[in-house]
């Protein structure tokens, strides 16, 4: 660990309603969380206001990081800086041809997202470079000056540079930025180079694009915010958090704003890894529950999955972004899920939520449409009087309606047809960790779930059940678990560079070579943030295929890396890695490297888990009502018990129900629940 | 509780969910280890889910839309010539026979039997385009093949393992036939896997819910998909229609047209295609079989009705089919089938065709329908290896009612099919692209303007031999309700030395390096009249590069001023004048 100044460490999510702020003190071991609306307009005043609420002075404040989805709503919402994109002449429309595929497969009626640069904005200028890194073609000063021209023309407020094979010479990319940003100052300017150096056109641009387009709103934005907290007495460490589960400096920030696009769910997924490490489980499948979805990660050896790319804006609509981010499994099924009847009479749940407005029918906002909350409502999961800590009261009887209203097409009572919409959500739930499990090679028995979300604690020993996963983990205060695992995160970033090559004919000495680009860009960036290099990490990676194949495989690369045996121990990865994933390999076959991976991590000082301290009151008396469980075949009369009031070492025998403000754990007959010393509630499913 | 019954609507939902999971799951498996790329890259794979009697109990998103309802027939053929009792758990059954599946050679199926408690619960079927089955051209795609024999090897339902033994001496005579075993077998290995993981997981569903209950809830998807296709039937007014349309020829008697003819009948909530006017089967390599041209229809269907639903036995129990055996669509051994595919496409436009008439606000007018395809072998003198690029190009698509035809992707066969990036293909092949762009003035105008095609120019960085088709260029794509028809894709060819020349199909052409090539693909169908466009779009249209001022003038009335913006009075002037003519001249 880096050294740690003592005093507050605070992380601030900013959510799409809610804007999540907790504090950390480490003196005490003591968390404190707050909550205030987010507001959209000027997202720093929300971030100012948790503040003042939790009584914390930013001078106070050591070190604060902050998930932002200032960058995401200026994609979604198609509010970003007028772009332009530069290409090698001749390619210009790349950016709206795409991959020419057709996602929304059998609708004759299918849409192809509008590009983000319009063909009366993409330059094409004269140059070319081959796929060794060889000039065909020299960069035209003259095509330059021209697309100089029509940029100014354009009045672009961004410009994107993408040309061909810039991942493996550079040289005319940036040949062109520098040209471009000495002719328009103010202008912001990337060159995808900068960015990723990874062949595919298409993508590498799109990439390009994105961070442009959000590059001048992230950069107003930090300005703002750093302004307003400096002035606040603020001269702590400020990081923001990335779509890789790392954090970045706002200097780097605001070079490559596009990392930060997908950050927010990532917090819990690194928290979840933490919490895992802290009681003994390395492998653990976190699973996040909120209103709308359910989202689900696998962590392998204390490291969330990641993938390469993703779409901002959906697979079907949106736009590929070519950067590593936790590999998140999701699936339209929250507390707000609705229950309904499609065209040919089959009962489904989901993906429509019914959102805070209505509502469930339970809120008694006028929400008509069953939802997961009602039938957890009526089958005395929830408690009608204690939602929120007793914020509001539920309306049991709008519940039994809604749920009786689809059931009787069905010929289902509305007890039956609770059951049945709270088995099908538990399916869909379930189908999702098969998919980042059982679908991968992996096998869910040698996992622990670290359950959060409003409604993750609620629905996870059955998901846990369905699966075999043996071990269930619920931290404190579930509802503010993504903010927490902020905290919790270090400095990373990630490079990568194509080559594809044979392996058999590539040394240990080349290899090595390659990656030491890699290894100096990774360092540096590192130092520019003022990170401390004796608590770097760097971990190098192949991605490789047997010869012919278009996907890869991930294979990780040893600490040493010399000599033919440390090729040989390489090959054999690859072939057991992929023997895992798909269940069979080909030992025999010639295998390529396409891209070299390098993960910089920065180790930054952070809370211990294992001194975290909840905080606890006196046990109320336990409370009893009927729950529903299939397996009892109905309703079993169960204790209920406050989670504050539980002290560390206690056991809970299911079935049981354990309340807390804004969440409640259901054990099932035959769980067991033992309260950690820092809090988490750790269930063995199936013990007795 | 009485959902313990063995029909109850929750372990239907959920047993109906598993298995289409299932399916999923093994093409998680196939496309991504696949060794050829064509796999991967333009999906050319199918992956399902049959039932002991051959029904169709749930087949995989992803994979062409092509192999929509007809992995059946694969099945349906081992179960004649081995019998219901004639499998045991372990077998594996290879097959391309073209009488049994109606596609080329390439496309290999392979399934396997599933077995609980010793009795039979049915086939995961996978079905991968492998890059070579042998015949006179590495990889196929002959285009002057005038039979089977010419493209390659067949097998007919072979069994490769029996009992989980593999056949040495069976999978000897397969090495042997083909190029490149180590990527077929690589492939094979790929397709094995799939399903030996689908036997395990079919099995673990029944001893969790019991035989009678997972039949149950089959029967019951079955029912409910029906139930959805025989309900979106009604947005079709009853009554019969038809609709024709024309291929160039067959590749081997040029110039000859092909007729490509539909009757669809939509009565009760149920729609009968009768392509009883089609042309006879051909001499040349496009024909296809029985089981494709059904698959062609039941895939009509599927666009018009059930878009979203999961492709199961109940959806197509709504639809007849009528088709006379020795038909383009029905040819009967020994058939030439390379490029069985690209009158399928046609096929299906025709189809929507006839429909359009039964409900003209929901289809819209003819998409590019060709493969568009290249063939290109040599060998890379970067690494002395022999190379093969099978690339189709993507092109537009038509205009909607309401809105214009999206440009540059893939045919109504394609799916999730990607186009190979311009970077990729540099660093696998020795080509060189000179450009990659939209195709100005490709779109049909209409009130609604049809998608542009793709401009793609190539660059031989080595000697290789060429082999190209485009099709529909007598027949371009049609525009709907007053829409002007796409442009034609082409192939043009300027060989150093020589002047380009364009082509429509090209065999076995060696090029060498310096020579370019050019595919240009077709345009969808305009919607609406085009004198009826907004000017203000016809104004963007020409700003972005869709279309020229020419074609503004010409085509949509539309007059620009010199700075490009709409001159509002000379525009209605001419398309005062247009109008006038055209009523003048009936």
């Amino acid at each position: 660990m880096s050294a740690r100044r003592p005093g507050l460490r605070t992380a601030v999510d900013i959510g799409g309603t809610f804007t999540d702020l907790v504090l950390y003190d480490d003196a005490t071991g003591g968390v404190k969380f707050e909550k205030a609306l987010s507001t959209p307009r000027a997202l720093a005043d929300a971030i100012l206001q948790c503040l003042a609420k939790a009584e914390a002075a930013p001078a106070a404040i050591a070190h604060l990081v902050h998930g932002s989805t200032v960058a995401i709503n200026a994609v979604i919402q198609r509010k970003g800086a007028l772009t332009a994109l530069v290409t090698t002449a001749g390619f210009e429309d790349v950016h709206e041809i795409g991959r020419a595929n057709r996602p929304d497969t059998f609708n004759l009626f299918f849409e192809k997202p509008a590009p983000l640069v319009p063909a009366t904005r993409r330059f094409g200028v004269v140059e070319r470079v081959g796929p060794s890194g060889e000039v065909r073609t020299p960069l035209s000063e003259a095509s330059l000056k021209r697309v100089i021209m029509q940029l100014k023309r354009a009045s672009a407020e961004a410009v994107a540079i993408c040309l061909l094979h810039s991942y493996a010479n550079p040289a005319h990319e940036a040949a062109a930025k520098q040209a471009i940003e000495a002719a328009l100052p103010g202008v912001y300017v990337t060159a995808s180079h900068e960015i990723l150096r990874e062949y595919r056109e298409y993508e590498r641009g799109s990439t390009t694009v994105l961070n442009a387009f959000v590059g001048p709103e992230v950069n107003r934005y930090l300005t703002d915010l750093g302004g307003r907290l400096k002035a606040g007495g603020f001269s702590g460490v400020f990081h923001l958090m990335q779509s890789n589960g790392g954090v970045m400096s706002a200097e780097r920030a605001r070079q490559v704003p596009v990392a930060m696009m997908e950050s927010g769910p990532a917090g819990g997924i690194i928290g979840a890894a933490a919490l895992g490490r802290v009681l003994g489980h390395a492998d653990v499948i976190a699973f996040d529950m909120g209103g709308t979805t359910a989202k689900t990660c696998l962590v392998e050896r204390g490291l969330p999955k990641m993938t390469e790319q993703y779409f901002i804006g959906g697979y079907r609509d949106g736009f590929p972004l070519r950067l590593p981010v936790v590999d998140i499994v999701e699936v339209g099924a929250g507390g707000g899920s609705i229950a309904w009847i499609d065209a040919g009479g089959a009962l489904k749940v989901g993906p429509q939520s019914a959102g805070a407005e209505p509502g469930p029918a339970c809120y008694g906002r006028g929400g008509a449409a069953p939802t997961v909350t009602d039938v957890n409502l009526l089958l005395g999961r929830l408690n009608p009087r204690r939602f929120f800590g007793g914020e509001f009261d539920l309306d049991t009887g709008a519940a039994e309606g809604a749920v009786a209203r689809i059931g009787q097409p069905l010929q289902l009572g509305p007890v039956e047809a609770a059951a049945g919409i709270l088995t099908l959500a538990d399916a869909r739930m379930s189908f999702a960790v098969r998919a980042i499990t059982l679908q991968r090679g992996y096998d869910p028995r040698d996992f622990a779930m670290v359950a959060f979300g409003g409604a993750g604690p609620l629905h996870a020993a059955a998901i846990a059940r369905e699966l075999s996963i043996p071990t269930v983990i619920i931290p404190p205060q579930p509802g503010h678990f993504s903010a927490l695992g902020m905290l919790l995160t270090d400095l990373r970033h990630d490079h990568v560079l194509t080559r594809v090559t044979d392996f058999a004919r590539l040394t240990a000495d080349e290899l090595g070579a390659w990656f030491q680009p890699l290894e100096e860009a990774g360092r540096a960036a590192l130092a520019a943030e003022a990170h401390d290099q004796a608590n770097v990490l760097l971990l190098r990676s192949l991605d490789m295929r047997y010869a012919g194949q278009e996907y890869t495989v991930t294979v990780p690369v040893g600490e040493r890396l010399d000599g033919p045996a440390a090729m040989g121990e390489l090959r054999r990865r690859f072939d057991a890695v992929y023997e895992q994933r798909y269940g069979h390999a080909g030992a025999d076959d010639p295998a390529e490297i396409v891209n070299l991976r390098l993960t910089c991590l920065g180790a930054v000082g952070k809370p211990d888990f294992a001194q975290l301290r909840d905080k606890r009151i006196a046990a109320p008396a336990a409370d009893r009502r009927p729950v529903y469980f299939a397996a009892a075949g109905g309703f079993v009369d169960s204790p209920v018990q406050q989670r504050a009031g539980l002290q560390p070492g206690a056991h809970v025998a299911g079935p049981a129900v354990i309340e807390e403000y804004a969440s409640t754990t259901i054990l099932h007959p035959g769980d067991r629940a033992t309260v950690e010393p820092n809090g988490c509630l750790v269930l063995e499913i199936g013990a007795g | 509780m009485s959902l313990e019954r063995p029909n109850d609507p929750v372990t239907a939902e959920v047993v109906r969910h598993a298995l289409i999971a299932l399916a999923e799951e093994m093409t998680i498996n196939l496309a991504r280890t696949a060794h050829s790329t064509i796999v991967y890259e333009v999906q050319d794979f199918a992956t399902g889910i049959l039932d002991a009697q051959a029904r169709l109990v749930a087949q995989a998103p992803g994979g062409l839309p092509l192999f929509v309802g007809d992995l059946d027939a694969a099945v349906k053929d081992g179960l004649a010539l081995f019998g219901a009792d004639g499998f045991q758990p372990g077998d594996v059954v290879l097959t391309n026979h073209t009488g049994t599946c109606g596609q080329h050679l390439n496309n290999i199926v392979v399934y396997t039997p599933a077995f609980h408690e010793g009795r039979l619960i049915g086939f995961p079927v996978t079905r991968a385009h492998w890059p070579d089955v042998g015949g006179k051209l590495a990889g196929g795609f002959l285009t002057d093949a005038v039979s089977s024999f010419e493209e390659g090897i067949q097998f007919r339902s072979l069994k490769i393992y029996k009992a989980g033994q593999p056949d040495a001496e069976l999978l000897r005579l397969i090495r042997h036939n083909v190029r490149l075993p180590e990527i077929s077998f690589g492939d094979l290995r790929a397709q094995i896997a799939a399903c030996r993981l689908a036997e395990r997981r079919l099995a673990e569903l029944h001893r969790k819910y019991g035989g009678a209950r997972v039949e149950a809830a089959v029967a019951a998807s079955w029912d409910h998909a029906e139930r959805i296709v025989r309900q979106a039937l009604g947005n079709y007014r009853e009554g019969s229609y038809q609709a024709e349309s024309f291929l160039d020829d067959d590749g081997v008697d040029l110039g000859r047209p092909i007729r490509i003819h539909a009757r669809v009948t939509i009565a009760d909530r149920a729609m009968t295609v009768d392509f009883t006017g089609m042309n006879a089967q051909v001499r040349g390599p496009i024909n296809s079989g029985m089981a494709a041209g059904i698959s062609a229809a039941r895939l009509a269907l599927k666009y018009l009705c059930a878009p979203e639903l999961p492709p199961n036995e109940g959806c197509f129990r709504p639809l007849q089919v009528i088709l006379p055996p020795g038909t383009l669509i029905s040819a009967e051994e020994p058939a030439a089938m390379s490029w069985w595919q690209t009158p399928i496409l046609t096929v299906i436009d025709t189809v929507l065709k006839a429909v359009s008439e039964a409900a003209p606000e929901r289809i819209p007018a003819a998409h590019y329908s060709d493969i568009s395809c290249m063939l290109l072998t040599g060998r890379d003198a970067r690494s002395g290896r022999a190379f093969t690029n099978i690339e189709p190009t993507a092109g537009g698509w038509g205009a909607r009612p309401h809105g214009d035809g999206p440009s540059a992707t893939y045919t109504i066969g394609h799916g999730d099919t990607f186009n190979i990036p311009v970077e990729v293909l540099e660093t696998r092949f020795p080509l060189h692209v000179e450009r990659y762009g939209l195709r100005r003035d490709s779109g049909g105008p209409g009130r609604w303007r049809g998608g542009l095609g793709l401009e793609r120019i190539y660059r031989m960085a080595g000697n290789g031999l060429f082999n190209g088709l485009s099709e529909r260029s007598v027949c371009p794509p049609w525009g709907l309700a007053g829409g002007a028809a796409g442009r034609s894709g082409e192939i043009v060819l300027a060989r150093v030395g020589h002047r380009p020349r364009r082509y429509h199909k090209v065999t076995g052409l060696g090029l060498k390096a310096g020579d370019l090539f050019t595919f240009r693909t077709g345009g969808g169908g305009g919607y609406g009249d085009p004198l009826e466009r907004e000017p203000e779009r016809v104004r963007l249209d020409v700003a972005q590069g869709h279309v020229s001022r020419r074609q503004a003038r010409q085509a949509y009335g539309v007059v620009l001023r010199r700075n490009g913006e709409v001159d509002a009075e000379a525009t209605a002037a001419l398309r005062a004048a247009r109008q006038a003519a055209l009523a003048g001249g009936g």
